[in-house]
Order: structure tokens, then sequence, then C-alpha cells
């Protein structure tokens, strides 16, 4: 039997009772033990149809009956099993250790089954009919994952009230989406909390909850970017499904996505699911681990060309902000609900560290620059000047770059999903329109469409000598005039700092003012932030608002609740006072300038 | 249930995602109906949308700087645009798309015509309110290329069309179409008649050809020309094809409509077409001036107006010498006639004629009375004398003794000038 041709008819024929389907040249079905040609006929759908030449193709008259489809049954969690699956073989493939997949992804995504009772519990919480068809009913999915029999209700009030809509609406499942459950998926939503419920945001979320878990220094924000670059599926991920799982209809709801989410969403969506899986504690991040600000400050070091000299700075300021902890990196359910951001938080304690060492007022880091140049015999000094030019050019080009990858970037699917099923001719007359408008131009431009894809990189910049650096490196010069020898302790030679209001905001009433402030802010300052912003791409108000957030710490600013955390703080920083750290601290309390 | 999947839809996307941007109250809506921008960025934009547009951006840049390769480059991109599939029909899309892809094939250098008939029949069908716009653009093109059977084909196809309500809509364009085919028709009634011109022994056969061609593309040319408008190319056609079959009445009765009508927009051509066949038929000097007269009214400064003056200064009533006076000052008015020595030789013919009446000095100041303030700056400067005298000594000749004549009171500068050293 030609599988392709026929596509699973499964008829019995009608003279000879034999289920032996070929497909004759016209394009009709016929039986093979006995010949009978039957009414039935192959759709013919030519996509290389080119008007203009009057070529007559034939019409198929369509199927009868609507066919059982060749696939199998499938839930919706299923499908995002696939595709964390595929998810986590591609972020092994470029470098994850084996452990993230197999030992931590694997488990995280049993437990979260079992959180939201869709699996691996006694009373499951969908209520789908699983029916024991007459070919197919191969339930049995190559997971490890125990389907229960349809007679099984809960005493769920709220699921046996939407009993009898399933039961009703089961018998014609298939008209309406491809997988078993997307309507109650989609409904139950409305009832419930949207916890519970699996969403193609929840799977970054997962992703970055396992890297969390096992400490790989791939960050949310270069998760996002890989994400964004194609490397990890995401958009159009269902494409990668086995073929037996069909999808249409109300699938696309769940399935289908138009956006990679913010570093924002991705990351609520991370502490929601922490708390909704009740884990426990992490293992903790210490400062040998490569998620700590003190190794991680190193990486983002040498991507913004600072040199080497400003990490012991960096370390201080952590120190004395009280981030040297690892108590504050780890999350712990009980002592502390807290996800961090790790990646904000080290280009935070960054930007605190320049703004302590060079100024960024405007006026001082200039002022270095100038002596660095007269003084500097060697040629081997640090100066803001040459370093903010040399790395606005690279930024300025990386811009324009990422402007055209986003420009480029092809959306749309090879087989398009559409959740209502009746528009899907229109949607397909669009998409050859929309193909052969595409080849017409790729043809024209000799390009073709859609984004190149670039080697992955942990590193948005590459400074060096090489080809296709992006300009000389600076990492290797020195901090001679912007740092001097007072009293036997290295310490800036600027010896004022100034902060923004620092009064945090209430959380509800608004997120940051950062949009208002930013007028009022050094030009330097914030084109420093905006260069953080475009090495995580992160809208400027978060990574503001997490700078505030470490000159809070700093300052030993007052928040309305953890005080005691802040005692904590203060008695570790008092521990400190010998140290050149302290000291320093306190000078910069006295002479710190408030600007509003 | 069609509400609850879009909410359902939105509720996908958290509403964590939306206020990244807007975080201060400060935005204003602005209170003027300004234009809804195509290439504005909305708060709550998916990635699809946001690359859309940002290619749209890059298009409209590359357009604008005449980058045409990379304008194609990325209008390979675009396309995905049509398969939005929040958006209801992408009307403005398929507009926008189709035609930055003919101005990009206009101007790329390895654009070919198969290009053009993809692009055209693709976006043809594409949805139904363009139909009839894309098939008149493509026809044209044809046309201008030469492909003149083509273009015919095309338009034949497009008369066919029906589409309920849409074709009722577009009437007017039908008409459009209509005429245009005629206008082929006619384009290929002249190749006809010269190819029959040119062989030595012309075929009855390719007369009935001809004929056929005439029939069609009359029935059509008199239907357009009862609507108001500019109808000029195929006025002209029409009458050309009356006249070679030598239908002088219907010919003569469909340009004095277009002339005549006051329902129609004034058309300066109308009268010059009808004067030119007029004159090709021998018609009374009354009769053409007559109509020259209406020409005047619209037009002082027409061509024709020369003829005019001709043929007033023919005629034998007095009060015409004076109109021809004013009719030929008329054109001097404007800077466009400065130079032409016919003009001025006109008046100079017309005031010698006008000198044999008595009172020819009165009608001449009175001619000049408003026209004294400004006329010697403009005729008679010394700039224009010395231009004219290196460049138009006969001009010169002519418009000097008339200096005396028109401006007897004023001292004017048009002089001869003396020639300045260095030569």
């Amino acid at each position: 039997m030609d599988e392709e041709q026929t596509a699973g008819y499964r008829e019995p024929c009608g003279v000879c009772s034999a289920v032996d389907w070929g497909v004759s040249d016209e394009g009709r079905f016929y039986c093979r033990s006995c010949h009978n040609v039957i009414e039935r006929t192959r759709e013919v759908v030519d996509p290389t149809f080119t008007p203009g030449s009057s070529r007559i193709s034939t019409i198929g008259r369509g199927t009868r009956t609507k066919r059982p489809e060749r696939g199998r049954q499938w839930v919706i969690c299923e499908g995002f099993q696939f595709i964390l699956r595929n998810q986590a073989n591609a972020l092994l493939k470029l470098g994850v250790s084996p452990r993230f997949k197999d030992e931590v992804l694997c488990q995280l995504w049993r437990i979260y089954l079992q959180k939201s009772r869709q699996a691996y519990t006694n009373n499951p919480v969908r209520t789908a009919t699983f029916k024991v068809r007459g070919q197919d009913s191969d339930s049995d999915s190559a997971a490890e994952m125990s389907v229960l029999s349809a007679s099984e209700t809960d005493g769920d009030t709220n699921a046996s009230s939407t009993a009898g809509s399933i039961a009703g609406s089961s018998s014609d499942w298939s008209q309406c989406s491809g997988s078993l459950d997307a309507a109650s998926y989609l409904s139950a939503r409305l009832r419930r909390s949207r916890h519970g419920l699996m969403s193609m945001k929840k799977t970054l979320a997962l992703l970055h909850l396992a890297l969390v878990w096992i400490q790989e220094p791939l960050t949310l924000s270069d998760l996002l970017r890989l994400v964004n670059e194609g490397h990890v599926p995401y958009v159009n991920a269902y494409e990668e499904l086995p073929e037996e799982m069909k999808l249409k209809g109300k699938d696309a709801l769940i399935f289908r996505v138009e956006s990679v989410p913010s570093h924002r969403a991705v990351h609520k969506e991370a502490q929601t699911l922490i708390l909704f899986l009740q884990l426990p504690a992490f293992p903790p991040i210490s400062q040998q681990s490569l998620l700590h600000p003190a190794l991680l400050s190193l990486r983002y070091l040498m991507d913004a060309n600072l040199p080497d000299d400003l990490h012991p700075w960096v370390c201080r300021v952590m120190e004395c902000a009280g981030m040297a902890d690892q108590a504050l990196h780890t999350f712990n359910r009980l002592l502390r609900p807290v996800l961090p951001r790790y990646d904000l938080q080290t280009a935070a304690l960054i930007i605190v560290t320049m703004k302590l060492v060079f100024g960024l007022d405007d006026h001082t880091e200039w002022d270095l620059s100038n002596e660095a140049a007269d003084q500097d015999a060697t040629g081997n000094a640090f100066s803001v000047r040459r370093w903010f030019r040399l790395v606005q050019t690279a930024l300025t080009s990386a811009q324009r770059r990422r402007e055209q990858h986003v420009a480029r970037k092809q959306w749309t699917a090879r087989k398009p999903l559409h959740p209502n099923s009746k528009k899907k001719c229109v949607v397909m007359k669009r998409k050859r329109i929309a193909e052969q408008l595409q080849i017409c131009f790729e043809k024209l431009s000799s390009r073709p469409a859609g984004a190149e894809q670039d080697a992955p990189s942990s590193f948005r910049f590459c400074w060096g000598d090489g080809d296709g650096a992006d300009g000389p490196s600076m990492h290797q010069q020195q901090l001679d005039a912007a740092v001097t020898l007072q009293r036997d302790v290295l310490t800036p030679s600027n010896s004022t700092y100034w902060h923004p209001s620092l009064r945090a905001c209430k959380p509800r009433k608004c997120r940051s003012h950062y949009s208002a402030v930013e007028d009022t802010l050094p030009r330097s300052f914030v084109w420093l932030l905006r260069l953080f912003c475009f090495l995580l791409d992160v809208p400027p108000e978060s990574l503001y608002e997490e700078t505030l957030r470490t000159e809070r710490r700093l300052t030993g600013h007052r928040r309305r609740r953890n005080r005691e955390e802040e005692e904590g703080k203060r008695e570790e920083q008092g521990g400190r006072g010998g140290r050149g750290g302290g000291r320093e601290k306190n000078r910069e309390e006295e002479e710190e300038e408030q600007r509003e | 249930m069609d509400d609850l999947q879009r909410e359902l839809l939105e509720d996908l996307d958290d509403d964590s995602d939306s206020s990244d941007g807007n975080s201060s109250k400060g935005s204003k809506k602005s209170k003027l109906p300004l234009v809804n921008p195509m290439c504005a960025e909305t708060p709550k934009e998916t990635g699809f949308h946001q690359s859309t547009r940002v290619c749209l951006e890059q298009i409209r840049e590359a357009l604008l700087h005449h980058r045409w390769q990379e304008a194609a480059e990325y209008m390979a991109c675009y396309p995905q645009m049509l398969e939005d599939p929040t958006n209801g029909t992408g009307q403005p899309y398929k507009e926008l798309i189709w035609r930055i892809s003919t101005e990009i094939l206009h101007h790329h250098p390895n654009s070919k015509m198969e290009d053009y008939n993809n692009i055209y029949e693709r976006m043809k069908h594409s949805g139904v309110r363009h139909y009839l716009m894309i098939c008149l653009e493509h026809s044209f093109h044809l046309l201008l290329i030469g492909h003149i059977e083509d273009a015919k084909h095309q338009l034949s196809v497009a008369e066919s069309w029906r589409h309920g309500k849409e074709s009722a809509a577009q009437y007017q364009r039908i008409k459009l179409i209509h005429a245009y085919r005629s206008l082929l028709d006619y384009i290929i009634w002249c190749d006809k008649k010269f190819t029959r011109s040119n062989t030595e022994y012309p075929d009855s056969g390719d007369n009935q050809d001809m004929h056929n061609y005439f029939r069609q593309a009359s029935v059509n040319l008199k239907e357009i020309l009862k609507n108001p408008g500019v109808w000029d190319p195929f006025i002209l056609s029409y009458v050309e094809m009356l006249e070679f079959y030598e239908d002088h009445e219907e010919a003569l009765k469909v340009l004095n409509d277009y002339a005549y009508d006051s329902t129609f927009p004034p058309n300066p051509n109308a009268h010059v077409y009808l004067y030119q066949y007029l004159k090709r038929h021998d018609t009374s000097e009354r009769k053409l001036m007559k109509v020259l007269k209406i020409l005047h009214v619209l037009v002082p400064s027409h061509e024709l107006m020369l003829e005019y003056s001709s043929l007033l200064l023919q005629s034998e009533k007095r009060s015409d010498i004076q109109k021809a006076l004013g009719v030929v000052m008329e054109m001097l008015d404007f800077a466009c006639w400065r130079s032409n020595l016919d003009v001025w030789e006109r008046l100079k013919s017309i005031i010698q004629k006008l000198q044999l009446q008595e009172d020819w000095k009165d009608v001449v100041s009175g001619q000049m009375a408003a026209r004294k303030d400004w006329w010697p700056a403009l005729h008679f400067t010394s700039f224009h004398a010395s231009k004219d005298s290196e460049e138009n000594p006969e001009l010169m000749k002519v418009k000097a003794p008339l200096t005396k004549i028109l401006c007897p009171d004023l001292m004017l500068k048009y002089t001869a000038s003396q020639v300045t050293s260095g030569e």
C-alpha cells in the first residue's frame, strides 16, 4: 500500500474487502487486489503553479467522511515534553553539561507534572476521555508518563463540572484541536489559577531554573539571546514534534508564539514556578561559582573591554554592599524566596564601580582621561575617553547589525497553524502568495531571506588584534591616574560619588521613574547604562532600578522591610572596618552628593 | 467563542510584558487628528510585528536613498507580513507590497519582465479590492514596453471580471478599463493602417480587420466621452479614426461636445483640437475666429493666438484690428514671448495697419494705459537692449521703433548700446 499517497485510508474495498489501496496516475484510488476504482481522489495541490502558463490542475473532490488521522492521541503536556527535550538537546549541543538534561531538567519536569496534577498523581486535572479507538490505541508515549484511563474522574468540583462539557465535545475533539485536552487547557485557565498549566514561556522558565540549579554560567539574558538567534528552538518549536502528533485548531493558541518573551517576563514566570513547585533550597552559590558576581563580573568586564584591573574594585564594592555572601544569591524557599537576577546584579555592580572610580558625572572621567593622556609614558594607561570612542563605534555597528537581524527575522512556520480550521484555506493561499513573492525577490537580490545565524557565543564583542575584532583590547591597561596610594591603600583619585534619590518606589504603584529622571542624569552614566542594556538585552529601566538597589545596599539606605537584613549587613561591614573597604565607605558617606 | 479565544490569546502573554517601556504615566495622547503612522511602535507589540515594522522602515530608508539592492534584500524578508494571523484582511499591506515591489522592480538593474508578471499576477489575486487597479497598471507597463497585444489581453481579462459588490462599487474603474482597452484597439488599428499603407497589395481581409478594430474601439471611446473629464488622448484617437472613415459629422459633433459642454472641466486643448480640425476641413474664417476667441479667453498666451491675430488682421472690420492689437499685447504680457520675433513683427504690422485710422493714437494709448508701469521693465530696459543687440539684432530692429509708438512720453533706454571695448 502506498502509505504516503493514500494517507492512511483504511476503508475495506467494496468488492473484495481488502485494505490495499493505491493511487493511479490520475489520482484516483484503486484497490490493488481487485483493481476496483473508487470515487475518491487524491487532492493535488501544486505550490509551483505559475500563473500565466495556462495549465489546468486537477482538483480533488476531497473526502466524504472525516477520515481518522493516522496519528495518535496525545495531550498537551506530551507536546511540551518533546519541546523541552529539543530545547535541552540544543543546549547540550552548545556545551552545557549533560547533567542539566538528565538529572535536573527531567526531574523538574516530573515535579511540575506532579504538582500540576497532570501526571504522577491519583487525581488528574484533566478529564478528557481517552476512548480506546479501533486502530490507533497507542496511548503509551515514549516518555515515562503514567496515563490514566477515562473512567477515573477526580473529586475536584471544578473538573467535574467541566466533565460533562468535555465528554460531550470529546467525540469531536479531532475537529477542534489535534491534542486531546487543548479545550480543557484553555477553558480551565479561566477557572483556576494559571500557574498550573504549561505555556511556551514556562519552558524557558524551566530551562532557566535548571541552569541555575546546576550553576551553569548561562544567565537568563544569555538564554534569551540564544532563543532570539535561533540556537534554542522556541518560535515554531512545534514543528519539530514527531509526525504522529498532529496539531491543529486550538493547539495553535497554546503552541504558537509571536514574540520571544522579555527578560522580566521570564524571570517573573520562573519566580512563580519556583514557588509553585515548592523546590527545596538550591545548591549554594559560592564565590567560586560562575554565577556569583565575583566571577561573572570578569566576563562582563571582558565583554565591555574594561581593564582587568577593575576587577578587584568590583569585588571590593561587592563586599561593601554585602553582596559577597552566598546566601544572597541562593534561592531558599524559607529564608530567601527571591530568585536573583544574576546578570542584572553583576552589571549593576560594575556600573557602580565605574561610578566610584571614574565619577561618571560628565566631568571627572574626562579630567582623569586628560591626566592619563598627559602623564602617560608607557601608553598603557586606561583612558575613559579612548575607551568610550572605541566602544561607541563597536556599539553602533553592533546595534545596526541587531536591527538588521530583527528586520530580517522570519517568524512564519512552514506548516502554518491556525486556531480556526475554516480559515485554513485563506491562510494557505496567503502563504503561497508570500512564498512566491519571497522567491521572486530572493532571486532578484541573490540573497536568501531570513537573518543569518551568527555562531553562538557568550560574548557580544570581540576585542583584540585578530581579524573580525571590534577593536583593540584594553584589558591589559592600568588604572594609573585613576587610583592613588593613600595610607598604603589603593583608593580612587575621585573622591566624590553621586547618586539619584534612593527612595524605593512602592512595588504596586509604580515600577520605575527612569524615563522621568533620564534627562537629568549625566550623559556618561546613561551611555554606560545603555551599553550594558545592549549587552544583556534588557530595557534601561530594569538595569537602572538594579543599580539603585545596589547603591541602596552600599549606602545602607533604610528600607521599610527587611530591617533585619540591613542590621545583619551592617554588622558584617562593621566587622570589616579595619580594612580599607570600610574606611573608604565611610569617606564616601561623608562626601556623597545627593542629586535629585 | 472567537472573543473568548482572543481574550485567551491576550491572556497568554502575561501583563508583566506590557509596561516594560511605559513605566511613567507622562505620555500624553495628542488631541489633533494625526495620521496613524504605519511605522509606529505600539506598546503591546509582538516580536513578529516588531520584525515586520523594522523591516518596513529599512525598506523605506533604502527606497528613499535609492539603494535598490538593499531594498530588494529586505523586500525578500517582508512578505511574511501577509501571513499575519492577527490581521483581518491585510488590506493596507497588500497595497504597500504591490507598490513597493513595482517600484523596486522599476529601478533594480536585474529586474526582468517575468518578475513583473509574477508580482502583478500574485498581487492581483491576493485580494479583490485592488484587482482592477493592478490590472490597469500591469497593462500600462506592458504598453510602455511595447507589448500591445499583451496589454490588450490583460485589459480584456479585467473587463470580464465580476465580483459581486466589489465590482459594483468599482464601476468607475471598470469604465477606465473599457476606455483604455479601446485606446489599445486604436493603437493596433494604427499599426495595421501603417502596415497596410506600406504594402503594395492591400488585402481586403486587412481592411475588414481594421474595421473590426475601429468598431471595437469606437464603442467604448464614445462611451467614455460622455463622462465629464479630460480625455484628450481618447478624443484624438477617436477623431482620427473617424476622419479616416470620413465620418465628418460625427467627428465634428464629438469635438463640439467636448469643447462646449459646460459640465466638462474647462480644457483649452478641446478648443485647440476643434480649431485644428476645422482648419483641416477648410472652414470659414468667421467660424475659426469664433473658436479662437474662447481659447483667447482661456489661455491668452497660447501660440495659436498668433494665428488668431493674423485672422483678425485679415478681416475688414475696424473693431477686429483693435481686437488684434489687444490679442498681441496680451501675448506679450507673458515673458515667454518676449524674445519672439514673429510676435513683435505681428505687432508692427498691426500698428501699421492701425495707423491708417485717425484715432490710432487713442487706441494705442488705451491699450497701454494699464501697461505703462510695467511694460518698460519687461521689454525695454538697457539690459534687454544689450542682450538683444548681441543675440537677436533683427528683433532689436523691430522693437526699437515700437518703443516710440507705444510709450511716447517715456525716455526709454532701449537703444543700440555702444559697443564696449574689447572686441
